[in-house]
């Protein structure tokens, strides 16, 4: 039963990008509106793969990377990032920070769904 | 702007409607009844904090009432001022069908509908109907924006 | 294959993303625009603001929405430029904002209506594009903290600036640590909650993310450190962060304070001490709650009350077998109550305030003021009102048709008022009070030039009205529109008709003018209070519950049906078309205090099946002097509840004032049985027509 963790300060954008993985067999989602409550819900459960996005208020989609990577536990958890076009600049530093991959939107349904299952090949447990 | 449409089940029949008038599609197990409302009136039902009229699209088209059932659905649809919720047997798919696929309907549709079907379409070896809401919804002229 | 994504089904979604994002962006920019001519700086605001232009530009590029996209990005970057230079805006800025934010607007209710979105304006796109930061930035003041190291490095030239701020205005700063715990999660503290109690109690500058070491009490090697500065106790913020207070850390300055920039430098500080404080009354006891959280709330509640009626059956099998249920039965009524009480707690929580709901005002008499050329001003009394939000929402676009008719079309020019020796500043009043505890009235007033009867009555092809009365009757015939009423600024949109539809029919209110000729005109709204919150009793009927006002209820009586007195057969074969409702198959009476009261079966006038019981309970009510009683299965309870009207034409039917919900998540009706009573009298019938 793959776990998601779905992480963006608009609830219409999270509303999307589950509407987009349904796909994923058993999947679950459990959904955060800030890079704080990623980082909580992530100390507390263990989670298949994050998608999330750079710009949020309070802590910025790159501190919360930066964070994971510094925990033991989380250290190879797939970080999916989502972010806006004219961005392209961030990606180096996502994929600095420890980003697994990054994805600019608009996206495609297909194209993040793609991506979240070449996160995720060869993982056990996630049936995509 | 969106070829979408929602595609849905009367009695064993396909319709269609169009997605962007749709708001939301909820499965169904009961409305509060309205003592004296119209006989397709199923009643009210909350959806999201909304108070929302049900039309029983079975009775509108004539038919004997069933008892709802796990795939019944209610597509709320909002046109303008209003909001009223219609009641199908089923609605599981959404169809891309561009405007020039439809065609006024032949007169025997238009008879046996009583005028509700506004549009016919074919997709594959389909024969799809389009529901006239405002005409269910007994808004005959749209009032001007 | 993803088939799970539409674009067209988050419309909706976007749409009320978006104006909630709007409203934020309007209100932001006026107060910025307040600071800007005080020469302060709004560091939070511009953040917000990047952060609202930033999730519409996202948002629109995933439903596909380019020109909202465009504008968006414009705005977005002058507003991130901004925010790197601690929240200053070049000159001309905020209403260059100001337009973009309508042209957004704009382009939203278009895509919401289903019509072409317009192409981003090119002027606005490129003005924006062309501001940049002037020469007067100023670095935050370099002054040193004690904050630690870790800490400090990774807050940014804003947040350092408004730490560093408030400590040199002499506020104090806190560090407080929250670490979150499976058990703490599962009592619904969280970071969010925890955040949400702080903002009532101190400005959270920043929230930092620590790694700690992984123990019993900190499971998840995870640890919150709010940066705070507040003038509230300890305690209470320990409490708040789950906490306790010798864990919290002060942060003080390691210097005095130095501003390399001037004499008017200290100025700006004390104008950003005010500009703090200002804030942090306005946030404090204050939570923004969207109103889906209250409907997730409601639904709790009502799995509480399901469980409530369980418990009482369970209760009344033990009764039967002959328990001694008594003390059971306290706690269980005690119990309902609690939850009547949390049930009305919650339906409150969704009041709005009138002051809430007037808010946008200001900022349209001002972009009218400018479109128009008048000179408008606008004086504003909101009272302690609340209204349902449902209420509030229909009520908003009536109030903002007739401040646009008063600036647009009934201000005159300066030049005119001054001809007329009136003030150059036309006056536009809005004003809410309570007139009783059961109605609310609304007014919107001009001293303008007044209603024109005889351009009004050639218009509407009908002989000039003599009362202002008549001459509001014409205003609001459908359909009509003198030239002057669909211009830019007043639109298509609502119409006088409207209003009165929406005041009069949707939500059983009246509406009304007076108007002198060259002297101005009032526009007055009223509502029932009563339609929002009424006191009413449940009961059950045909087996289903319905309410009924306390108000209208003169008594609640016992009835055996067995010794009412029989009154003439009034059956009659039913018409041609089929009716719901049957005819009493006899009138029944009871003899009540010396009058003759009819007694009438709900169950059957509202179609719900024949009762058989012979002892039932009755609802007697009056309509014009005359009683009538309904019998009922059963009553349950008493509660306030908020009624909303039936607004659908598909449900408006007569008897059935609203609905209102119980707690259980279902629409339940609100019947007027003096409304029913008086139906079935006049028809004479006992059928109603």
């Amino acid at each position: 039963m793959p776990e998601a963790l779905i992480v963006d300060d608009s609830k219409v954008m999270r509303e999307m990008e589950i509407a987009c993985l349904r796909g994923i067999e058993g999947v679950s989602f459990t959904q955060a509106a800030s890079g704080l409550e990623a980082l909580e819900r992530l100390s507390l459960r263990p989670f298949d793969f994050v998608v999330l996005d750079l710009n949020m208020p309070d802590i910025s989609g790159y501190e919360v990377i930066e964070f994971i990577r510094g925990q033991d536990k989380l250290r190879t958890l797939p970080i999916l990032v989502v972010t806006t076009r004219g961005d392209e600049s961030s990606r180096a530093r996502a994929l600095a920070a420890g980003a697994t991959r990054f994805m600019t939107k608009p996206f495609s349904p297909d194209a993040l769904l793609g991506e979240v299952k070449s996160l995720t090949n060869g993982r056990p447990g996630i049936q995509t | 702007m969106s070829e979408l449409h929602v595609l849905c089940k009367i009695a064993d029949v396909e319709y269609v409607l169009p997605a962007a008038d749709v708001l939301q599609m909820e499965s169904f197990t009961a409305a509060t009844k309205v003592p004296g409302a119209a006989e397709q009136v199923a009643g009210l039902v909350q959806i999201r904090g909304r108070v929302v009229p049900v039309l029983d699209m079975r009775v509108v088209f004539g038919l004997e009432r069933i008892a709802a059932t796990i795939d019944s659905r209610v597509i709320v649809m909002k046109r303008g001022e209003r909001t009223v919720g219609l009641l199908v047997d089923s609605a599981r798919e959404v169809l891309k069908i561009p405007a020039a696929d439809f065609q006024p309907p032949p007169p025997v549709v238009v008879q046996q509908t009583d005028g509700l079907v506004k549009a016919v379409a074919q997709a594959g070896n389909r024969l799809l109907m389009l529901i006239d809401f405002t005409k269910v919804i007994g808004e005959e002229r749209e009032h001007a924006e | 294959m993803s088939d799970g994504f539409e674009a067209s089904d988050f419309i909706a979604g976007f749409t009320a993303e978006a104006e909630e994002h709007l409203a934020s962006a309007n209100t932001n920019l006026l107060s910025v625009e307040e600071a800007v001519a005080k020469g302060q700086a709004t560091p939070r605001q511009v953040r917000e603001l990047f952060r609202s232009f930033h999730t519409i530009k996202g948002l629109a590029a995933m439903v596909g929405v380019e020109p909202i996209v465009d504008i968006a990005h414009a705005m977005e970057s002058v507003l991130r430029e901004a925010d790197r230079a601690a929240g200053r805006l070049p000159a001309g800025a905020v209403s260059l904002l100001l337009a973009g934010v309508k042209a957004v607007e704009n382009r939203v209710q278009a895509l919401a209506k289903r019509k072409t979105v317009a192409a981003a304006p090119a002027k606005l796109v490129d003005a924006l594009n062309a501001l940049r930061q002037t020469g007067d930035e100023r670095a935050a003041a370099s002054v040193e903290t004690t904050m630690p190291a870790e800490l400090w490095g990774k807050m940014n030239a804003a947040e350092r600036g408004q730490l560093t701020q408030g400590l040199v205005d002499g506020r104090r700063a806190l560090i407080v640590h929250f670490v979150p715990t499976p058990v703490r999660a599962s009592e619904g503290i969280t970071i969010t909650s925890v955040r949400e109690r702080i903002a009532t109690l101190a400005e959270i500058v920043k929230v930092v993310p620590v790694s700690t070491a992984t123990t019993d009490a900190s499971p998840g090697g995870l640890a919150f450190a709010l940066v705070l500065l507040t003038e509230g106790a300890d305690a209470e913020l320990a409490t708040a962060a789950a906490t306790t207070p010798e864990a919290l850390t002060a942060v003080s300055l390691l210097a005095p304070s130095s501003d390399s920039s001037g004499s008017s430098g200290s100025s700006n500080l004390e104008a950003l001490d005010e500009e703090t404080s200002d804030d942090d009354l306005h946030h404090r006891g204050v939570v923004r709650v969207e109103v889906a959280r209250l409907d997730e709330a409601l639904e709790r509640l009502s799995a509480l009350v399901v469980t409530q009626f369980r418990l009482r059956r369970t209760m009344a099998e033990m009764r039967a077998a002959g328990a001694d249920v008594r003390a059971l039965a306290q706690v269980i009524s005690e119990n309902g109550r609690q939850l009547r009480d949390l049930r009305a707690s919650i339906m409150r929580a969704r009041m709005v305030s009138v002051t809430e709901l007037l808010e946008r005002i200001p900022l349209i008499v001002r972009g009218l003021s400018r479109t128009t050329g008048k000179d408008a001003r606008l004086s504003m009394t909101t009272g302690n009102a609340e209204l349902d939000k449902a209420v509030a929402e229909r009520i908003f676009p009536a109030i903002v048709h007739l401040v646009r008719n008063a600036v647009d079309h009934a201000l005159e020019t300066p030049a005119e008022r001054r001809a007329a020796g009136k003030p150059e500043t036309g006056l536009v009043t809005v004003a809410c009070h309570e007139l009783s505890d059961s109605q609310l009235e609304l007014t919107v007033t001009d001293d303008g030039r007044g209603v024109d009867a005889v351009a009004v009555a050639r218009r509407a092809g009908a002989p000039v009205p003599t009362t202002d009365d008549g001459l509001l009757a014409l205003l609001t015939r459908p359909g009509l529109s003198t030239k002057t009423e669909v211009t830019t600024t007043s639109g298509r949109g609502v119409g006088m008709d409207v209003v009165k539809r929406i005041a009069v029919d949707e939500l059983r209110g009246e509406l009304s003018m007076t108007t002198t000729k060259g002297r101005g005109t009032m526009f007055s709204l009223r509502i029932p209070l009563s339609i929002t919150i009424v006191d009413a009793f449940s009961f059950l009927c045909g087996g289903e519950t319905f309410v009924v006002p306390v108000a209208m209820v003169e008594e609640i009586q016992e009835i055996d049906l067995a010794k009412t007195v029989r009154g003439p057969d009034r059956r009659k074969a039913p018409r041609g078309e089929p009716d719901r409702r049957r005819a009493a198959r006899a009138t029944d009476m009871i003899h009540r205090r010396g009058e003759t009261v009819p007694v009438l079966r709900l169950e059957e006038i509202l179609g719900l099946g024949v009762g058989d019981d012979l002892h039932r309970k009755a609802i007697i009510v009056r309509r014009n002097g005359e009683p009538f009683a309904f019998t009922v299965d059963r009553m349950l309870g008493q509660q306030e509840v908020v009624v909303r009207p039936l607004e659908d034409q598909l449900v408006r039917v007569h008897g059935v004032s609203g609905t209102t919900d119980l707690g259980d998540g279902r629409p339940t009706l609100v019947l007027d049985l003096a409304a029913l009573g008086g139906r079935l009298v006049a028809d004479g019938t006992g059928e109603p027509s």
